[in-house]
C-alpha cells in the first residue's frame, strides 16, 4: 500500500465523506419506514443540538418558575415556603425567574420556557432510572439496549462535520456513583458503538481527547501513523485482499486520525480561547484553574468549589458547534446528593448552582446569536424532575420519601427542595427555530405546584427535538425483527407550537 | 452488539396495543372494548336490506388455494390461526372454521348471507368489524368468500392454518449416515454433498502456524507463544497426511488447559448469562454475581445439561442468573423478574425470543402472551396474573414449560419442584433443542456465522441441517461434554480452511466456504497484548491460585475493553458486534488505557538490550507467529534506533497491535 505521507484537503474531504457515506448506508439495524416511503420527514430548523442537563433534579420553584417565598428563619415549617429565593424581572413581561438566574432573565426574549414537563411514573425514585427515560424515552429495564437521544441523532443524521464525533458528551464521570446506571444510557444500544458518545469528563481536558497521549510529541504522533501505514503495505496479509473486517479496521484509525489532525481538533482546546471571553462565561476562570477528579468530591461546599467547570463545557459546546457538532449534550454532571441533587442545604447549594449555570448559559445563547448559529443550533436545558420542600412523587401518586423532614426548620440545611417532584418541571429552549419570548403551560401557585396545563411528556419532548432536526418521531429500527421507534411506539407528538 | 436480524416487514399493528402511562386510563376502555369485539358476539339475524346490501357472491367458480387462502393468510390468520383463537375462534381447518367461535358457527355451508363470518367482514356493524387490524375486505373479497361458502366451503385438506410443529425441538439423527470409524471427520463427511452441491473445490487447509494462531485464540484465548510455535510447526514427519492427526493433538492439548480455557471462555458466558455486571440493581440489592460458579465448572468442564441444570434450578452460588435484575421503582410487567427469567432461559439455551410475547402475542412469531406467563410462573410465586402491555388482564397463566410437548408440569406444585420440572425437561430426552442451540452458538463462534442465524431463532431451517443435527446428537452421546464437540469442529478439515469475508451482514443466499474473518474480542486483544508486553491485569480473587496476574475476562472492564465491544451485560448478548468504528479507534489511538500499558511494555522491553533486529523478530513472532520481511525490518530498524529507544519501542508496538494481521483471526 502506498500512503501519501499526508492527505491533501481535497483528498481529507473525498475520504471521509466516503467513509461516511458507506458507515451511514452499511450501518445496521437497519431503518423502517423511512426506507420504505411511508414516513414524512420533517423540514428541519436546526442542525445541531446541546442539551444541558440539570444532572439531580433541578426545582422549578427555585429557577424559571418560582412561587411564594419566604425567606429562612427558625421555625419555619416546610409547608410554609414554595420558594427559597425571591423572584425577578425577565426580559419577558410574563416569565419571573428565581433570583441568581439574572443573566437568563435578560435572555429569555431569544427562547421558549416550557414550565410543566412531568416526568414518568417510575415508582420509587431512583435518579439514573428518570435519567435513563429521559435520555431514550424509555422506562429501564428494557429487553433491547436502548439509545440515547444523541445516538439516535448521530445514527439517523451523522456527523455535520465528518470529522467531528456526531455525539459529544461533556461532563460526566463514570466512576462516581451509580456511575454503572448512568452509563446505561449514555450509549448507542443496539444501533452500535459508532454512535455512541465521545466522552468529556472535564472540559478543561478536552484537548487531551484529541491529541496524542501523554508525553508524545505531535510530530512523534504522526511519524506513527506513517509509519504504521508503511508497515501496514509491507505486511504480507495485503495479499488477502481486502475484507470487512480490514477495511473497517484500516478506515477508522484513518478516521481518528484525521480527527486528531483536522483543524476541528483545535475546537477542543479552550486555551486557545482569549481570557475575556472564557470570563464571560465563568466570570471568576483564573488562568490554569483545573476541575479535575483530584478534587474533594465531597465536601460541604462541593458545589462552589466547582463553579466554572459546567461554564467551560458550555464554552465548549460553543466552540464544537461552530466547528461542525451535530449533537452535544453538557452537563452539571449526576453524582448522588450533589449538585442539583439537593437532599440537604437545598437553598445554598440550589444558590451555587445557579452560578454554575447563569452566565455560561446565557453566555453561550449570546455567542451563538452573535455567530449567526443561534438559528440553526437547538439549546435544550433539562433536568429528569423537580423538586418540592414536602412532596415525594407527584400529588396523586406518592412514592416512599427518602428524606426526612422536620416539621419546624431549625437548622438551615433543611430549608430547601428535598424530596424528588415529578408533576412539573422546567425545560429551556432556544434556537433551532423555537419561538422567542415565548411561554408553556402553566402551573399552580399554591402547593402542590402541579401542571395545570399543557401538560409535556417525554416522547412529545423527544418528538419536537427530532422534529427540529428533521426525524420523524414515528422512524423507526429494526431490532431482533421488530421496530424499536425513536419515540415510545412511534407515538411522540411534536409540540407544533413551541416553533415559530 | 444486536443480534443479527433480517430485513423483515414489520407489523406497524404492534404498536397500537401500547399504552401511554399518562393517557392509560383514557386508553384502558378503548383496550377493553377491542378485546370483547374481537369475538364473535350474539346477534340478530340479518334484515332484507342488509343482505341486499352484501356484495353479490363472485359469479365465476373458486378455488380455495388460488382465492381463499391469500384472504385467510392477509387479513385472518393472525388472530384466528396459528395457536391463536380470538373469540374462540380458529381457522385452522374446515372442522374448526365449521366449529366456530364464542358465537357460535362462523359459516353455515351454502348459506353465506347467514354466515356471521359474511356479516362481519362486510362490515355492516361499524362497531364489529373483521379483520380488527389492518385493511377491511374489499367487496371483490367478500365476493369471493361468499362464492366460496355458497358452493359448499371446498377446503383442501393439505392446506392447514395450524401453528406447524416447532423446528430443531426433537431429538433425531441426521439424514446421511456418518461413519465414526472414518479417517474424514463426521463434519467433513456431512459437508462433502454440500460442497459437491454448491460446486466447491476444497482448497488446501491453511499453513500450520495460521492454524495454531486461530486454534489458540479459539480454546483459550492466547497467542501461541514462540516456543510453543516453534514446536509445533516443526514437529518431525509432516508429510501431508499426516496433517490432521498432529492438529488434532494440539487442539486436544489446548482443550486440557483448564485455566486458560476457561478465562477465555468467561467472557462468552458472562455475555449470554448477564453476568459480571456492576451495576444497575445493585443499589437495592437487586443483583448477584455468578462468577465464582462460573469459574469453577468452566474449568471443571460440567457437562452441558448439568450445567443448564444448575442455572434454571439453581442452588445460591449459581441463583444471579434467575435472580435477574430487581430494579428501585415500578418496573414494566414485562420486565419482573420472573419475565426476565423466562426471557433469558428460552433465548439462552433454547433458542427462542419471548420478548415480544412478554407483552402481548407476537407480531413476528407464533409465541403468546401465555406462553411467556407460563414460563414466568414457573419461576413466580405460583400462577401469574397476565398482563397485556402493562394492563392486568385478570387471567392468570398457569405454570407451563413453552413447549409443553416436552414434559408436562404440574402447575400446583411448589416453586422448588417447579424448577426441578424445568430442568428435568430442557435435559431430558425428549429435548433436541437445547442441543442444537448450543452447537449452532459454537459453530458461529468458531466460523462467525452460525449453521442458523440469527443464533437466537432456532425455529428456522440450517444451512446444512444434517450437520447442526449431527452435532447436537454427538453432544449428547458425548454426554454433552462441549469440549468433545468443540475438538469435533476444530479438527475439521472445514475448520482449517482459507478465511472468507464475511462482510457485515450476511446475505439471505449464504454459501458456506470456510471460517469467516473474525476479530478479536476485546478481552482477547487485552491479552495478546498482555503476552507481548508482560503487563497485566493485577491478580483477582476469581482467578486460580496459581496466577499472580489476571486476565481481560477477570478484570473489570476499562475504557479500552469497553471501547473495543465488552457489553455492560444489562441485555443478554449473544453475537458481539466485530466492525471497527471510530470512537474505537479514537480510544486505541489516543486513550490513555493503552498508551500507559504500551509504555509499560516498552520500558519492559528495552530494558532487555536486546539489538534492534532481534527486539524486532522477537516481537513479530510473539504478535503474529512469523518472521518480519526485510522490508519490515529495515521499517523499523528505523523507527527503533540502535541502540532501541524506549520510544521508538513503544511505537512500534503501537503499530503491530494495530495490524489486520494482529487483530483479526484468518
Amino acid at each position: 500500500m502506498n500512503t501519501p505521507p499526508s492527505l491533501s484537503r481535497r483528498d481529507f474531504i473525498r475520504t471521509a465523506g466516503a467513509a461516511t457515506l458507506s458507515a451511514l448506508a452499511a450501518g445496521y439495524p437497519r431503518q423502517l419506514l423511512a426506507e420504505e416511503g411511508k414516513l414524512d420527514k420533517p423540514k428541519p430548523t436546526a442542525d445541531s443540538v446541546i442539551v444541558l442537563w440539570m444532572a439531580g433534579g433541578m426545582a422549578h420553584t427555585e429557577t424559571f418558575d418560582p412561587k411564594h417565598y419566604v425567606p429562612f428563619e427558625k421555625g419555619i415549617a416546610p409547608s410554609d415556603f414554595l420558594s427559597t429565593f425571591p423572584s425577578i424581572d425577565t426580559s419577558v413581561d410574563n416569565i419571573k425567574f428565581s433570583e441568581g438566574l439574572e443573566k437568563l432573565a435578560r435572555v429569555m426574549d431569544r427562547g421558549t420556557l416550557i414550565r410543566t414537563y412531568t416526568a414518568g411514573d417510575l415508582g420509587f425514585i431512583l435518579h439514573s432510572r428518570h435519567q435513563f427515560h429521559w435520555h431514550t424515552g424509555y422506562a429501564p429495564p428494557q429487553t433491547v439496549a436502548a439509545p440515547h437521544l444523541g445516538a439516535v441523532i448521530a445514527r439517523t443524521l451523522g456527523p455535520l462535520n465528518p470529522v467531528m464525533p456526531a455525539f459529544i458528551n461533556i461532563g460526566q464521570r463514570f466512576d462516581v456513583g451509580e456511575s454503572e446506571e448512568v452509563k446505561a444510557f449514555t450509549t448507542a444500544g443496539f444501533l452500535g458503538s459508532e454512535y455512541g458518545p465521545f466522552n468529556i469528563p472535564f472540559p478543561d481536558e478536552a484537548a487531551d481527547s484529541v491529541r496524542p497521549p501523554g508525553g508524545m510529541t505531535p510530530a512523534r504522533f504522526q511519524n506513527r501513523d506513517k509509519f504504521y501505514k508503511k508497515l501496514l503495505g509491507a505486511s504480507p496479509i495485503s495479499e488477502h485482499g481486502s475484507s470487512y473486517q480490514k477495511d473497517s479496521l484500516v478506515r477508522s484509525l484513518d478516521n481518528a486520525y484525521r480527527l486528531l489532525d483536522s483543524p476541528a481538533a483545535k475546537a477542543f482546546d479552550l486555551t486557545l480561547e482569549p481570557l475575556e471571553n472564557i470570563r464571560k462565561y465563568v466570570p471568576e476562570y483564573e488562568p490554569g484553574r483545573r476541575f479535575n477528579a483530584k478534587q474533594d468530591r465531597f465536601g460541604a461546599k462541593y458545589e462552589e468549589q466547582m463553579i466554572g467547570r459546567f461554564g467551560l463545557g458550555c464554552l465548549l459546546a460553543r466552540r464544537l458547534v461552530e466547528n461542525g457538532a451535530r449533537y452535544i449534550e453538557v452537563t452539571t454532571e449526576y453524582i448522588p446528593f450533589l449538585n442539583w441533587d439537593t437532599h440537604e442545604n437545598g437553598h445554598t447549594r440550589a444558590a451555587a448552582m445557579k452560578r454554575q449555570i447563569d452566565s455560561p448559559v446565557s453566555q453561550l445563547i449570546l455567542d451563538l446569536e452573535e455567530r449567526g448559529l443561534l438559528n440553526r443550533t437547538l439549546i435544550v436545558l433539562a433536568s429528569e424532575f423537580s423538586r418540592d420542600a414536602l412532596i415525594e412523587g407527584r400529588p396523586d401518586k406518592k412514592v416512599k420519601d427518602q428524606v426526612e423532614v422536620p416539621d419546624k426548620i431549625q437548622d438551615m440545611k433543611f430549608y430547601g427542595m428535598h424530596r424528588h417532584f415529578t408533576d412539573a418541571g422546567c425545560v429551556l429552549l432556544f434556537g433551532g427555530g423555537v419561538k422567542r419570548g415565548y411561554l408553556y403551560g402553566r402551573t399552580a401557585d399554591e402547593r402542590p405546584c402541579k401542571t395545570l396545563e399543557k401538560r409535556v411528556v417525554i416522547e412529545d419532548l423527544h418528538a419536537s427535538i427530532y422534529h427540529a432536526v428533521g426525524i420523524s418521531p414515528r422512524l423507526s429500527y429494526e431490532i431482533e425483527k421488530r421496530p424499536f421507534y425513536v419515540t415510545r411506539d412511534g407515538k411522540g407528538q411534536p409540540m407544533l407550537d413551541l416553533f415559530a | 452488539m444486536a443480534l443479527q436480524s433480517k430485513p423483515t416487514q414489520v407489523n406497524p399493528d404492534c404498536e397500537k396495543f401500547k399504552v401511554r402511562g399518562s393517557r392509560l386510563r383514557v386508553q384502558a376502555s378503548v383496550l377493553a372494548f377491542v378485546f370483547l369485539a374481537l369475538g364473535f358476539s350474539t346477534r340478530a339475524a340479518l334484515t332484507p336490506e342488509q343482505i341486499k346490501s352484501l356484495p353479490p357472491p363472485a359469479a365465476e367458480k373458486v378455488v380455495f388455494a388460488r382465492d381463499i387462502k391469500p384472504i385467510f393468510e392477509s387479513s385472518c390468520i393472525k388472530c384466528h390461526a396459528r395457536g391463536r383463537s380470538k373469540g374462540g375462534l380458529q381457522l385452522d381447518t374446515r372442522a374448526t372454521l365449521l366449529h366456530g367461535g364464542d358465537s357460535g358457527p362462523a359459516v353455515v355451508p351454502g348459506k353465506s348471507q347467514q354466515s356471521l363470518l359474511i356479516e362481519l367482514v362486510s362490515g355492516l356493524d361499524p362497531d364489529n368489524v373483521m379483520p380488527k387490524k389492518g385493511t377491511r375486505l374489499t367487496p371483490t373479497q367478500v365476493g369471493l368468500l361468499r362464492a366460496w361458502i355458497d358452493s359448499g366451503l371446498q377446503w383442501d385438506p393439505k392446506i392447514t392454518f395450524a401453528r406447524p410443529a416447532p423446528l430443531n425441538l426433537t431429538p433425531h439423527l441426521p439424514k446421511q449416515k456418518v461413519s465414526l470409524n472414518s479417517k474424514i471427520n463426521p463434519i467433513d463427511q456431512l459437508l462433502k454433498p454440500y460442497f459437491e452441491k454448491t460446486k466447491f473445490k476444497s482448497p488446501q487447509v491453511v499453513e500450520d502456524h495460521v492454524f495454531a494462531r486461530r486454534a489458540y485464540l479459539d480454546v483459550i484465548g492466547l497467542l501461541p507463544t514462540t516456543p510453543e510455535l516453534d514446536a509445533f510447526v516443526t514437529q518431525p514427519a509432516r508429510a501431508s497426511a499426516s496433517t490432521l492427526p498432529v492438529r488434532a493433538t494440539l487442539v486436544h492439548h489446548l482443550l486440557s488447559e483448564n485455566a486458560p480455557y476457561t478465562e477465555n471462555w468467561l467472557s462468552f458466558w458472562n455475555d449470554l448469562l448477564r453476568n459480571d455486571y456492576r451495576g444497575t440493581g445493585y443499589i437495592d440489592g437487586g443483583r448477584k454475581q455468578i462468577s465464582k460458579w462460573l469459574y469453577s465448572v468452566l474449568n471443571t468442564n460440567l457437562a452441558y445439561d448439568q450445567f443448564v441444570s444448575r442455572l434454571v434450578n439453581p442452588t445460591p452460588e449459581c441463583e444471579g442468573f434467575v435472580k435477574g435484575i430487581v430494579w428501585r421503582g415500578t418496573v414494566n410487567a414485562s420486565q419482573s423478574p420472573s419475565m426476565q427469567a423466562a426471557q433469558n432461559v428460552s433465548q439462552i439455551f433454547m433458542g427462542v425470543n419471548l420478548k415480544c410475547a412478554s407483552c402481548h402475542d407476537s407480531f413476528i412469531n407464533d409465541w403468546r402472551l401465555v406462553d411467556s406467563y407460563g414460563l414466568a410462573s414457573v419461576y413466580g410465586d405460583g400462577a401469574l396474573e397476565m398482563f397485556l402491555c402493562d394492563k392486568p388482564t385478570g387471567q392468570k397463566a398457569m405454570a407451563t414449560f413453552i413447549y409443553p410437548e416436552l414434559g408436562e408440569m404440574d402447575p400446583k406444585a411448589d416453586r422448588s419442584a417447579r424448577l426441578k420440572r424445568v430442568a428435568e425437561i430442557m435435559t431430558g430426552p425428549k429435548d433436541g433443542r437445547l442441543s442444537r442451540t448450543i452447537v449452532n452458538r459454537l459453530w458461529a463462534r468458531f466460523f462467525g456465522r452460525g449453521l442458523i442465524e440469527p443464533v437466537d431463532d432456532m425455529e428456522q431451517v440450517a444451512w446444512n441441517q444434517d450437520l447442526l443435527d449431527w452435532l447436537a446428537e454427538d453432544l449428547v452421546a458425548n454426554h454433552y461434554d462441549l469440549k468433545k464437540t468443540i475438538e469435533r469442529i476444530l479438527t475439521s478439515r472445514a475448520y482449517q480452511l482459507p478465511s472468507v469475508d464475511l462482510g457485515e451482514t450476511t446475505p439471505k443466499d449464504f454459501v458456506f466456504r470456510g471460517p469467516g474473518i473474525r476479530r478479536m474480542s476485546a478481552e482477547q486483544f487485552r491479552d495478546a497484548i498482555g503476552q507481548i508486553t508482560e503487563v497485566w491485569f493485577a491478580k483477582n480473587e476469581i482467578s486460580s491460585a496459581t496466577n499472580q496476574q489476571a486476565r481481560a475476562a477477570l478484570a473489570p472492564a476499562d475504557p479500552l475493553t469497553t471501547a473495543l465491544g465488552r457489553p455492560n451485560r444489562e441485555q443478554v448478548l449473544t453475537t458481539r458486534a466485530s466492525a471497527a468504528t471510530t470512537l474505537q479507534a479514537l480510544e486505541l489511538t489516543n486513550g490513555e488505557t493503552l498508551a500507559k500499558i504500551l509504555h509499560k511494555g516498552a520500558a519492559n522491553l528495552a530494558s532487555s538490550s536486546l539489538a534492534p533486529d532481534e527486539l524486532v523478530e522477537q516481537l513479530y513472532r510473539q504478535s503474529l507467529g512469523r518472521h518480519p520481511s526485510a522490508v519490515e525490518k529495515s521499517l523499523a530498524r528505523d523507527l527503533l534506533g540502535d541502540p532501541v529507544h524506549k520510544e521508538g519501542v513503544e511505537d512500534l508496538l503501537w503499530a503491530i497491535v494495530m495490524l489486520p494481521d494482529f487483530q483479526l483471526i484468518y
